[in-house]
Protein backbone atom coordinates (compact mmCIF):
# COMPACT_ATOMS: atom_id res chain seq x y z
CA UNK A 1 0.00 0.00 0.00
CA UNK A 2 1.11 3.53 -0.73
CA UNK A 3 -0.11 6.23 1.57
CA UNK A 4 0.57 9.94 1.49
CA UNK A 5 -0.61 12.01 4.39
CA UNK A 6 -0.98 15.76 4.62
CA UNK A 7 1.81 16.34 2.13
CA UNK A 8 2.91 19.90 1.46
CA UNK A 9 5.59 21.28 -0.80
CA UNK A 10 6.46 24.78 -1.89
CA UNK A 11 9.01 25.95 -4.43
CA UNK A 12 10.52 29.27 -3.45
CA UNK A 13 7.48 30.31 -1.46
CA UNK A 14 4.99 29.11 -4.08
CA UNK A 15 2.90 26.29 -2.66
CA UNK A 16 2.72 23.42 -5.14
CA UNK A 17 1.11 20.84 -2.87
CA UNK A 18 -1.06 21.74 0.06
CA UNK A 19 -2.01 19.03 2.51
CA UNK A 20 -2.48 16.21 0.02
CA UNK A 21 -3.81 12.86 1.27
CA UNK A 22 -3.79 9.85 -0.99
CA UNK A 23 -4.00 6.13 -0.49
CA UNK A 24 -3.24 3.66 -3.24
CA UNK A 25 -4.10 0.02 -2.63
CA UNK A 26 -1.81 -2.85 -3.50
CA UNK A 27 -2.40 -4.11 -7.01
CA UNK A 28 -4.37 -1.13 -8.22
CA UNK A 29 -3.67 1.40 -10.94
CA UNK A 30 -4.25 5.04 -10.14
CA UNK A 31 -4.24 7.85 -12.68
CA UNK A 32 -3.30 11.36 -11.63
CA UNK A 33 -4.80 13.91 -13.99
CA UNK A 34 -5.37 17.62 -13.95
CA UNK A 35 -4.24 20.84 -15.57
CA UNK A 36 -0.53 21.61 -15.74
CA UNK A 37 0.72 23.22 -12.57
CA UNK A 38 -1.74 21.19 -10.50
CA UNK A 39 1.11 19.43 -8.68
CA UNK A 40 0.69 15.94 -10.17
CA UNK A 41 4.35 15.39 -11.02
CA UNK A 42 5.49 16.96 -7.77
CA UNK A 43 3.23 14.62 -5.81
CA UNK A 44 4.67 11.65 -7.69
CA UNK A 45 8.24 12.86 -7.20
CA UNK A 46 7.64 13.33 -3.50
CA UNK A 47 6.66 9.67 -3.20
CA UNK A 48 10.22 8.53 -3.89
CA UNK A 49 11.70 11.69 -2.41
CA UNK A 50 13.15 13.05 -5.62
CA UNK A 51 11.50 16.12 -4.17
CA UNK A 52 11.73 16.54 -0.45
CA UNK A 53 8.30 17.50 0.87
CA UNK A 54 8.12 20.33 3.39
CA UNK A 55 5.67 18.47 5.54
CA UNK A 56 3.69 15.26 5.58
CA UNK A 57 4.22 11.56 5.60
CA UNK A 58 4.96 8.99 2.93
CA UNK A 59 4.38 5.35 3.57
CA UNK A 60 5.19 2.62 1.10
CA UNK A 61 4.90 -0.96 2.27
CA UNK A 62 6.55 -1.11 5.66
CA UNK A 63 8.62 2.02 5.11
CA UNK A 64 7.48 5.33 6.40
CA UNK A 65 9.13 8.73 6.22
CA UNK A 66 7.97 11.84 7.98
CA UNK A 67 9.17 14.88 6.06
CA UNK A 68 9.37 17.01 9.17
CA UNK A 69 11.64 14.72 11.12
CA UNK A 70 15.13 13.68 10.17
CA UNK A 71 15.58 10.42 8.35
CA UNK A 72 18.67 8.48 7.52
CA UNK A 73 20.12 7.77 4.10
CA UNK A 74 19.31 4.15 4.78
CA UNK A 75 15.63 4.96 5.23
CA UNK A 76 15.70 7.02 2.07
CA UNK A 77 17.23 4.20 0.03
CA UNK A 78 14.86 1.68 1.60
CA UNK A 79 11.89 3.76 0.51
CA UNK A 80 13.25 4.26 -2.98
CA UNK A 81 13.87 0.57 -3.29
CA UNK A 82 10.11 0.04 -3.02
CA UNK A 83 9.48 2.30 -5.99
CA UNK A 84 10.35 2.25 -9.64
CA UNK A 85 10.03 5.40 -11.70
CA UNK A 86 9.51 6.03 -15.38
CA UNK A 87 10.14 9.54 -16.68
CA UNK A 88 8.70 11.54 -19.53
CA UNK A 89 12.10 11.74 -21.19
CA UNK A 90 13.15 8.14 -20.40
CA UNK A 91 16.48 9.16 -18.86
CA UNK A 92 18.32 6.07 -20.00
CA UNK A 93 22.06 6.14 -19.41
CA UNK A 94 23.45 7.10 -22.83
CA UNK A 95 26.96 5.80 -22.18
CA UNK A 96 25.84 2.23 -21.58
CA UNK A 97 24.34 -0.43 -23.78
CA UNK A 98 20.68 -1.21 -23.34
CA UNK A 99 21.63 -4.42 -21.53
CA UNK A 100 23.96 -2.60 -19.17
CA UNK A 101 21.26 -0.01 -18.43
CA UNK A 102 19.11 -2.80 -17.06
CA UNK A 103 21.93 -4.85 -15.52
CA UNK A 104 23.96 -2.24 -13.65
CA UNK A 105 21.23 -1.07 -11.24
CA UNK A 106 20.50 -4.68 -10.30
CA UNK A 107 24.17 -5.25 -9.50
CA UNK A 108 24.54 -2.02 -7.56
CA UNK A 109 21.25 -1.92 -5.72
CA UNK A 110 20.22 -5.54 -5.30
CA UNK A 111 23.75 -6.96 -5.30
CA UNK A 112 22.86 -9.46 -7.97
CA UNK A 113 25.61 -11.25 -9.81
CA UNK A 114 26.25 -10.26 -13.41
CA UNK A 115 24.88 -13.53 -14.74
CA UNK A 116 21.77 -13.30 -12.60
CA UNK A 117 21.18 -9.67 -13.56
CA UNK A 118 21.69 -10.39 -17.24
CA UNK A 119 19.28 -13.28 -17.10
CA UNK A 120 16.63 -11.06 -15.50
CA UNK A 121 17.34 -8.22 -17.92
CA UNK A 122 17.01 -10.48 -20.94
CA UNK A 123 13.73 -11.79 -19.59
CA UNK A 124 12.34 -8.29 -19.12
CA UNK A 125 13.61 -6.97 -22.44
CA UNK A 126 11.97 -9.94 -24.17
CA UNK A 127 8.74 -9.13 -22.39
CA UNK A 128 8.99 -5.57 -23.68
CA UNK A 129 9.45 -6.92 -27.20
CA UNK A 130 13.09 -5.83 -27.21
CA UNK A 131 14.90 -9.14 -26.91
CA UNK A 132 17.34 -8.22 -29.68
CA UNK A 133 18.17 -4.71 -28.43
CA UNK A 134 20.49 -5.56 -25.56
CA UNK A 135 23.68 -4.75 -27.45
CA UNK A 136 22.46 -1.43 -28.82
CA UNK A 137 23.05 1.97 -27.30
CA UNK A 138 19.93 3.88 -26.24
CA UNK A 139 20.37 6.60 -28.86
CA UNK A 140 19.98 3.97 -31.57
CA UNK A 141 16.53 3.08 -30.24
CA UNK A 142 13.26 4.84 -30.97
CA UNK A 143 11.49 6.82 -28.28
CA UNK A 144 8.96 4.07 -27.70
CA UNK A 145 11.72 1.51 -27.39
CA UNK A 146 13.65 3.72 -25.01
CA UNK A 147 10.63 4.11 -22.79
CA UNK A 148 10.08 0.35 -22.69
CA UNK A 149 13.75 -0.13 -21.83
CA UNK A 150 13.28 2.38 -19.02
CA UNK A 151 10.31 0.36 -17.78
CA UNK A 152 12.41 -2.81 -17.89
CA UNK A 153 15.20 -1.05 -15.99
CA UNK A 154 12.80 -0.04 -13.23
CA UNK A 155 11.06 -3.43 -13.10
CA UNK A 156 14.37 -5.24 -12.81
CA UNK A 157 14.67 -3.93 -9.26
CA UNK A 158 11.37 -5.61 -8.30
CA UNK A 159 9.64 -2.50 -7.00
CA UNK A 160 6.45 -2.68 -4.99
CA UNK A 161 4.97 0.26 -6.83
CA UNK A 162 5.70 1.81 -10.22
CA UNK A 163 5.51 5.58 -10.62
CA UNK A 164 4.96 6.84 -14.16
CA UNK A 165 5.51 10.54 -14.82
CA UNK A 166 3.79 11.32 -18.12
CA UNK A 167 5.39 8.28 -19.76
CA UNK A 168 3.92 8.91 -23.21
CA UNK A 169 3.94 12.71 -23.37
CA UNK A 170 7.19 12.85 -25.33
CA UNK A 171 6.07 10.20 -27.82
CA UNK A 172 4.04 10.18 -31.03
CA UNK A 173 0.57 8.79 -30.39
CA UNK A 174 1.15 5.45 -32.09
CA UNK A 175 4.47 4.96 -30.36
CA UNK A 176 2.87 5.97 -27.10
CA UNK A 177 0.30 3.25 -27.71
CA UNK A 178 3.07 0.60 -27.59
CA UNK A 179 4.12 1.90 -24.20
CA UNK A 180 0.55 2.03 -22.95
CA UNK A 181 0.09 -1.56 -24.09
CA UNK A 182 3.05 -2.64 -21.96
CA UNK A 183 1.67 -0.71 -19.00
CA UNK A 184 -1.70 -2.34 -19.48
CA UNK A 185 -0.08 -5.78 -19.33
CA UNK A 186 1.75 -4.79 -16.16
CA UNK A 187 -1.53 -3.65 -14.64
CA UNK A 188 -3.14 -6.94 -15.58
CA UNK A 189 -0.36 -8.75 -13.75
CA UNK A 190 -1.26 -6.89 -10.60
CA UNK A 191 1.51 -4.31 -10.44
CA UNK A 192 0.64 -1.34 -8.26
CA UNK A 193 0.95 1.72 -10.47
CA UNK A 194 0.53 5.45 -10.10
CA UNK A 195 0.42 7.22 -13.43
CA UNK A 196 0.53 10.92 -14.14
CA UNK A 197 -1.01 11.10 -17.57
CA UNK A 198 -2.98 12.99 -20.15
CA UNK A 199 -4.09 9.73 -21.79
CA UNK A 200 -7.76 9.78 -20.92
CA UNK A 201 -8.41 6.45 -22.63
CA UNK A 202 -5.82 4.77 -20.45
CA UNK A 203 -7.16 6.48 -17.34
CA UNK A 204 -10.68 5.39 -18.13
CA UNK A 205 -10.07 1.83 -19.28
CA UNK A 206 -7.07 0.63 -17.32
CA UNK A 207 -7.09 2.55 -14.06
CA UNK A 208 -9.17 1.55 -11.06
CA UNK A 209 -8.87 4.92 -9.43
CA UNK A 210 -8.84 8.39 -10.88
CA UNK A 211 -7.39 11.31 -8.96
CA UNK A 212 -8.07 14.78 -10.27
CA UNK A 213 -5.74 17.49 -9.06
CA UNK A 214 -5.86 21.26 -9.35
CA UNK A 215 -3.99 24.05 -7.59
CA UNK A 216 -1.93 21.80 -5.37
CA UNK A 217 -4.73 19.63 -4.08
CA UNK A 218 -6.93 16.69 -4.96
CA UNK A 219 -10.33 17.95 -5.99
CA UNK A 220 -11.94 14.69 -6.93
CA UNK A 221 -11.16 11.02 -6.61
CA UNK A 222 -12.95 7.82 -7.49
CA UNK A 223 -14.02 5.46 -10.22
CA UNK A 224 -12.69 6.77 -13.56
CA UNK A 225 -15.83 5.89 -15.51
CA UNK A 226 -18.03 7.70 -13.02
CA UNK A 227 -15.88 10.82 -12.81
CA UNK A 228 -15.45 11.08 -16.53
CA UNK A 229 -19.12 10.49 -17.10
CA UNK A 230 -20.34 12.75 -14.36
CA UNK A 231 -17.70 14.97 -12.78
CA UNK A 232 -18.89 16.63 -9.64
CA UNK A 233 -16.32 19.41 -9.34
CA UNK A 234 -16.59 22.33 -11.79
CA UNK A 235 -12.79 22.31 -12.24
CA UNK A 236 -12.92 18.64 -13.19
CA UNK A 237 -15.69 19.36 -15.62
CA UNK A 238 -13.84 22.18 -17.36
CA UNK A 239 -10.59 20.20 -17.41
CA UNK A 240 -12.20 17.08 -18.89
CA UNK A 241 -14.08 19.22 -21.34
CA UNK A 242 -10.86 20.86 -22.50
CA UNK A 243 -8.96 17.57 -22.75
CA UNK A 244 -11.68 15.57 -24.46
CA UNK A 245 -12.31 18.34 -26.98
CA UNK A 246 -8.85 17.89 -28.44
CA UNK B 1 72.65 23.46 -30.11
CA UNK B 2 70.43 20.46 -30.57
CA UNK B 3 71.97 19.12 -27.44
CA UNK B 4 70.91 22.17 -25.43
CA UNK B 5 67.30 21.78 -26.49
CA UNK B 6 67.28 18.04 -26.00
CA UNK B 7 68.63 18.26 -22.45
CA UNK B 8 65.73 20.58 -21.60
CA UNK B 9 63.02 18.24 -22.86
CA UNK B 10 62.82 15.90 -19.83
CA UNK B 11 62.22 18.80 -17.45
CA UNK B 12 59.68 20.41 -19.79
CA UNK B 13 57.74 17.18 -19.95
CA UNK B 14 58.32 16.47 -16.26
CA UNK B 15 57.04 19.84 -15.07
CA UNK B 16 54.03 19.54 -17.38
CA UNK B 17 53.14 16.01 -16.32
CA UNK B 18 53.65 16.62 -12.62
CA UNK B 19 51.64 19.86 -12.72
CA UNK B 20 48.85 18.17 -14.66
CA UNK B 21 48.66 15.37 -12.12
CA UNK B 22 48.67 17.78 -9.19
CA UNK B 23 46.16 19.99 -10.99
CA UNK B 24 43.82 17.08 -11.58
CA UNK B 25 44.08 16.00 -7.96
CA UNK B 26 43.50 19.55 -6.72
CA UNK B 27 40.58 20.15 -9.10
CA UNK B 28 38.50 17.28 -7.73
CA UNK B 29 38.00 18.58 -4.17
CA UNK B 30 37.43 22.07 -5.59
CA UNK B 31 34.83 20.61 -7.94
CA UNK B 32 33.23 18.67 -5.10
CA UNK B 33 32.96 21.85 -3.05
CA UNK B 34 31.42 23.88 -5.85
CA UNK B 35 28.86 21.13 -6.47
CA UNK B 36 28.21 20.26 -2.83
CA UNK B 37 25.26 22.58 -2.45
CA UNK B 38 26.82 23.83 0.78
CA UNK B 39 27.15 27.61 0.58
CA UNK B 40 30.26 27.83 2.72
CA UNK B 41 32.12 25.16 0.79
CA UNK B 42 31.00 26.74 -2.45
CA UNK B 43 32.20 30.16 -1.35
CA UNK B 44 35.52 28.77 -0.15
CA UNK B 45 36.15 26.93 -3.41
CA UNK B 46 35.13 29.95 -5.48
CA UNK B 47 37.56 32.14 -3.58
CA UNK B 48 40.41 29.67 -4.03
CA UNK B 49 39.65 29.30 -7.74
CA UNK B 50 39.41 33.04 -8.34
CA UNK B 51 42.53 33.71 -6.31
CA UNK B 52 44.56 31.10 -8.22
CA UNK B 53 43.33 32.30 -11.58
CA UNK B 54 43.55 35.98 -10.75
CA UNK B 55 47.33 36.11 -10.36
CA UNK B 56 49.72 35.55 -13.27
CA UNK B 57 51.42 32.17 -13.17
CA UNK B 58 54.86 33.73 -13.17
CA UNK B 59 53.98 35.61 -9.98
CA UNK B 60 52.80 32.43 -8.32
CA UNK B 61 56.03 30.71 -9.24
CA UNK B 62 58.10 33.46 -7.64
CA UNK B 63 55.86 33.42 -4.56
CA UNK B 64 56.31 29.69 -4.16
CA UNK B 65 59.97 29.83 -5.02
CA UNK B 66 60.82 32.52 -2.49
CA UNK B 67 58.00 32.01 -0.05
CA UNK B 68 57.57 28.34 0.68
CA UNK B 69 59.98 26.77 3.08
CA UNK B 70 59.95 23.19 4.22
CA UNK B 71 61.50 23.36 7.66
CA UNK B 72 64.73 25.20 7.00
CA UNK B 73 64.95 24.10 3.38
CA UNK B 74 63.53 26.20 0.60
CA UNK B 75 61.39 24.61 -2.05
CA UNK B 76 63.51 23.71 -5.09
CA UNK B 77 62.88 25.55 -8.32
CA UNK B 78 61.36 22.39 -9.77
CA UNK B 79 59.16 21.96 -6.71
CA UNK B 80 57.98 25.55 -6.81
CA UNK B 81 57.23 25.32 -10.52
CA UNK B 82 55.27 22.09 -10.17
CA UNK B 83 53.39 23.37 -7.13
CA UNK B 84 52.54 26.73 -8.69
CA UNK B 85 51.55 25.37 -12.08
CA UNK B 86 49.72 22.49 -10.43
CA UNK B 87 47.59 24.67 -8.16
CA UNK B 88 46.70 27.09 -10.93
CA UNK B 89 45.86 24.12 -13.16
CA UNK B 90 43.64 22.78 -10.41
CA UNK B 91 41.59 25.97 -10.50
CA UNK B 92 41.20 25.92 -14.29
CA UNK B 93 40.50 22.20 -14.45
CA UNK B 94 37.86 22.50 -11.71
CA UNK B 95 36.07 24.95 -13.98
CA UNK B 96 36.41 22.68 -17.01
CA UNK B 97 35.04 19.74 -15.03
CA UNK B 98 32.24 21.81 -13.54
CA UNK B 99 31.10 22.80 -17.02
CA UNK B 100 31.20 19.17 -18.08
CA UNK B 101 29.17 18.02 -15.09
CA UNK B 102 26.55 20.67 -15.68
CA UNK B 103 26.21 19.43 -19.26
CA UNK B 104 24.94 16.10 -17.93
CA UNK B 105 21.18 16.43 -17.87
CA UNK B 106 19.30 16.64 -14.59
CA UNK B 107 17.37 13.59 -15.75
CA UNK B 108 20.48 11.45 -15.34
CA UNK B 109 20.78 12.41 -11.68
CA UNK B 110 17.07 11.80 -11.20
CA UNK B 111 17.12 8.43 -12.90
CA UNK B 112 20.03 7.28 -10.76
CA UNK B 113 18.42 8.51 -7.56
CA UNK B 114 15.04 7.06 -8.44
CA UNK B 115 16.71 3.69 -8.98
CA UNK B 116 18.05 3.96 -5.45
CA UNK B 117 21.71 4.51 -6.25
CA UNK B 118 23.90 5.95 -3.52
CA UNK B 119 25.44 9.29 -4.38
CA UNK B 120 28.85 7.67 -4.68
CA UNK B 121 27.50 5.08 -7.11
CA UNK B 122 25.61 7.72 -9.02
CA UNK B 123 28.78 9.76 -9.54
CA UNK B 124 31.01 6.80 -10.30
CA UNK B 125 28.72 4.94 -12.68
CA UNK B 126 26.53 7.60 -14.24
CA UNK B 127 27.75 11.17 -13.96
CA UNK B 128 31.55 10.97 -14.09
CA UNK B 129 31.76 8.77 -17.21
CA UNK B 130 29.43 11.10 -19.09
CA UNK B 131 31.07 14.28 -17.81
CA UNK B 132 34.53 12.92 -18.63
CA UNK B 133 33.58 12.55 -22.27
CA UNK B 134 32.51 16.17 -22.38
CA UNK B 135 35.56 17.35 -20.44
CA UNK B 136 38.16 15.48 -22.48
CA UNK B 137 38.64 18.02 -25.31
CA UNK B 138 38.91 20.88 -22.82
CA UNK B 139 41.22 18.82 -20.65
CA UNK B 140 43.63 18.08 -23.50
CA UNK B 141 43.52 21.67 -24.67
CA UNK B 142 44.44 22.69 -21.16
CA UNK B 143 47.19 20.09 -21.05
CA UNK B 144 48.69 21.44 -24.26
CA UNK B 145 48.47 24.95 -22.85
CA UNK B 146 50.22 23.74 -19.74
CA UNK B 147 53.03 22.24 -21.81
CA UNK B 148 53.68 25.70 -23.18
CA UNK B 149 53.18 27.40 -19.81
CA UNK B 150 55.80 25.09 -18.31
CA UNK B 151 58.30 27.37 -20.02
CA UNK B 152 57.49 29.94 -17.35
CA UNK B 153 59.42 27.69 -14.96
CA UNK B 154 62.56 28.95 -16.71
CA UNK B 155 62.07 32.27 -14.91
CA UNK B 156 62.84 30.68 -11.56
CA UNK B 157 65.72 28.69 -12.97
CA UNK B 158 64.22 25.32 -13.82
CA UNK B 159 66.53 24.03 -16.53
CA UNK B 160 63.81 23.09 -18.96
CA UNK B 161 63.89 23.64 -22.68
CA UNK B 162 63.46 27.41 -22.81
CA UNK B 163 65.99 27.87 -20.02
CA UNK B 164 68.51 25.77 -21.92
CA UNK B 165 67.81 27.56 -25.17
CA UNK B 166 68.25 30.91 -23.44
CA UNK B 167 71.53 29.84 -21.94
CA UNK B 168 72.74 28.63 -25.30
CA UNK B 169 71.71 31.91 -26.96
CA UNK B 170 73.45 34.00 -24.33
CA UNK B 171 76.68 32.05 -24.38
CA UNK B 172 76.94 31.66 -28.16
CA UNK B 173 75.13 34.78 -29.29
CA UNK B 174 73.16 32.57 -31.63
CA UNK B 175 69.52 32.74 -30.53
CA UNK B 176 67.19 32.43 -33.43
CA UNK B 177 67.86 28.85 -34.47
CA UNK B 178 67.87 27.39 -30.99
CA UNK B 179 64.52 29.00 -30.18
CA UNK B 180 63.08 27.86 -33.50
CA UNK B 181 64.22 24.40 -32.56
CA UNK B 182 62.49 24.70 -29.18
CA UNK B 183 59.34 25.89 -30.94
CA UNK B 184 59.46 22.83 -33.17
CA UNK B 185 59.66 20.53 -30.16
CA UNK B 186 56.57 22.16 -28.60
CA UNK B 187 54.67 21.63 -31.84
CA UNK B 188 55.97 18.11 -32.23
CA UNK B 189 54.56 17.19 -28.83
CA UNK B 190 51.31 19.16 -28.84
CA UNK B 191 50.00 18.42 -32.31
CA UNK B 192 49.92 14.62 -31.93
CA UNK B 193 48.28 14.97 -28.51
CA UNK B 194 45.61 17.15 -30.05
CA UNK B 195 45.05 14.70 -32.90
CA UNK B 196 44.84 11.78 -30.51
CA UNK B 197 42.31 13.62 -28.36
CA UNK B 198 40.13 14.42 -31.36
CA UNK B 199 40.27 10.77 -32.43
CA UNK B 200 39.18 9.55 -29.03
CA UNK B 201 36.46 12.18 -28.89
CA UNK B 202 35.11 11.19 -32.30
CA UNK B 203 35.14 7.54 -31.43
CA UNK B 204 33.29 8.10 -28.17
CA UNK B 205 30.65 10.34 -29.66
CA UNK B 206 30.14 7.92 -32.55
CA UNK B 207 29.12 5.26 -30.05
CA UNK B 208 27.15 7.51 -27.74
CA UNK B 209 25.65 10.49 -29.49
CA UNK B 210 23.59 12.47 -27.07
Amino acid sequence: MVRVRDLSKAFGGNPVLEGVDLTVLEGTVTALIGPSGAGKSTLLRCMNLLERPDAGEIEIGSHRIDARSRFSKRQLYALRRETGMVFQHFNLFPHMSVMRNVVLPQQRILGRSKAEAEHRAQELLARMGLADKGGQYPNKCSGGQQQRIAIARALALEPRVMLFDEPTSALDPEVGAEVLEVMKELAAEGMTMIVVTHEMGFARNVCEDLVVMADGGIIEQGDPQRIMGDPSHPRTRSFLHAVLQR
Amino acid sequence: MLHAVLTGIPLTLGVTAAALIIGTLVSLPLLACTLSGNRLLWLGARMVIDLLRGVPIVVWLFIFYYGVTLGSAKLSAFGAAVLGLGLVSGAYLAEIFRGAVSSVSAGQFEAGRALGMTSRGLWADIIAPQAWRVALPGYTTYGIGLLKDSSIASTIGVAEMVFQAGNFARTTGNGIVVFLLAAAVYILVSVPVGILSRRVDERMSAVVAR
